[in-house]
């Protein structure tokens, strides 16, 4: 179990930075994710629709951002993530993930923190918004 | 594209790494099945958002699920998507997602005239028929391309 939850005070914070997304990128998550929407990955496909070029999926950001509660808590302490889309990921974009706990309780007994997450590019514009909910989890529960 | 589906959703080993890797996470207990049993687990973690990898199962692809719907592929987008965990999943289980309900509205938007919105539901139960995740995913069609 993650002891991250110690001490652990509203307003706390944890981030990282992937710098400049690259077309492999996409192409690796079409791999590991599965989604092999020709938008994210074919150039003509993508001006056809009228866009100057591929984009990444909204999944690969989420499945990226999901490492902020992973990472500092543990991977089996989340209760509930979700993410709301808000623009889109290109290719050389540099993104900063975060998670602020913006509430701390106890629910049973068990300690729980709500956190608010994001994916910001270097152009300050919001990729994703999203929530989770953590709290300690043991095999025997 | 012709593909041959199993029943259910096996959670594998092989496949957590490909897609542990697929966003970066180096976490250990996605990776390193001995790792994992020494944290008192029954082998690597499935990270949270693994269920995506269920479009290599679904029966129908993607492309067809979106006509059905009446959606235009050049101009959907993903709105969001929640989770909610029941406990975790682990390589070794085999989920079955239940479709649950579509709700369907309409937006005006801002930039794009006006947005179909499809809230789409699915709750994921395991091998012991227990309920392990509920899904919700939305998707959005634009009424044309969204410039930004």
């Amino acid at each position: 179990m993650s002891n991250a939850f110690e001490g652990l005070k509203e307003g706390d914070d944890y981030s990282f930075v992937k710098k400049k997304f690259s077309r492999t990128d996409f192409v690796r998550y079409a791999g590991g994710g599965g989604d092999f929407n020709p938008i994210h990955h074919d150039q003509k496909f993508a001006e056809a629709a009228g866009l100057p070029t591929v984009f990444g999926m909204g999944m690969l950001t989420a499945g990226i951002l999901s490492r902020v509660p992973v990472e500092w808590f543990g991977p089996t302490a989340l209760k509930s993530y979700g993410i709301r889309f808000q623009s889109r990921l290109w290719p050389d974009d540099t993104v900063t993930f975060k998670g602020v706990v913006s509430k701390l309780y106890e629910e049973a007994g068990v300690i729980h923190a709500d956190l608010d997450l994001s994916a910001v590019t270097q152009k300050d514009e919001v990729l994703i918004k999203g929530f989770s909910t953590v709290r300690p989890w043991l095999p025997s529960s | 594209m012709a593909h041959i589906n199993p029943p259910g959703l096996p959670i594998e080993r092989g496949k957590i790494h490909e897609f542990a890797n697929s966003i970066g996470a180096e976490e250990p207990l996605f990776h390193d099945e001995e790792a994992a049993k020494a944290a008192g687990l029954p082998s690597v973690v499935a990270p949270p958002t693994y269920t995506s990898t269920q479009a290599f199962f679904s029966e129908k692809d993607a492309p067809n699920m979106f006509k059905e719907l009446g959606l235009d592929l050049r101009y959907v987008l993903h709105g969001g998507q929640e989770y909610y965990y029941e406990r975790p999943i682990f390589a070794g289980d085999t989920l079955i997602a239940e479709p649950g309900e579509t709700i369907a509205s309409t937006k005006e938007g801002k930039r794009g005239g006006s947005m179909k919105i499809f809230d789409m539901y699915t709750n994921y139960k395991n091998q012991d028929g227990e309920l392990v995740l509920r899904v919700k995913n939305t998707l959005l069609q634009t009424a044309g391309v969204v410039k930004e």
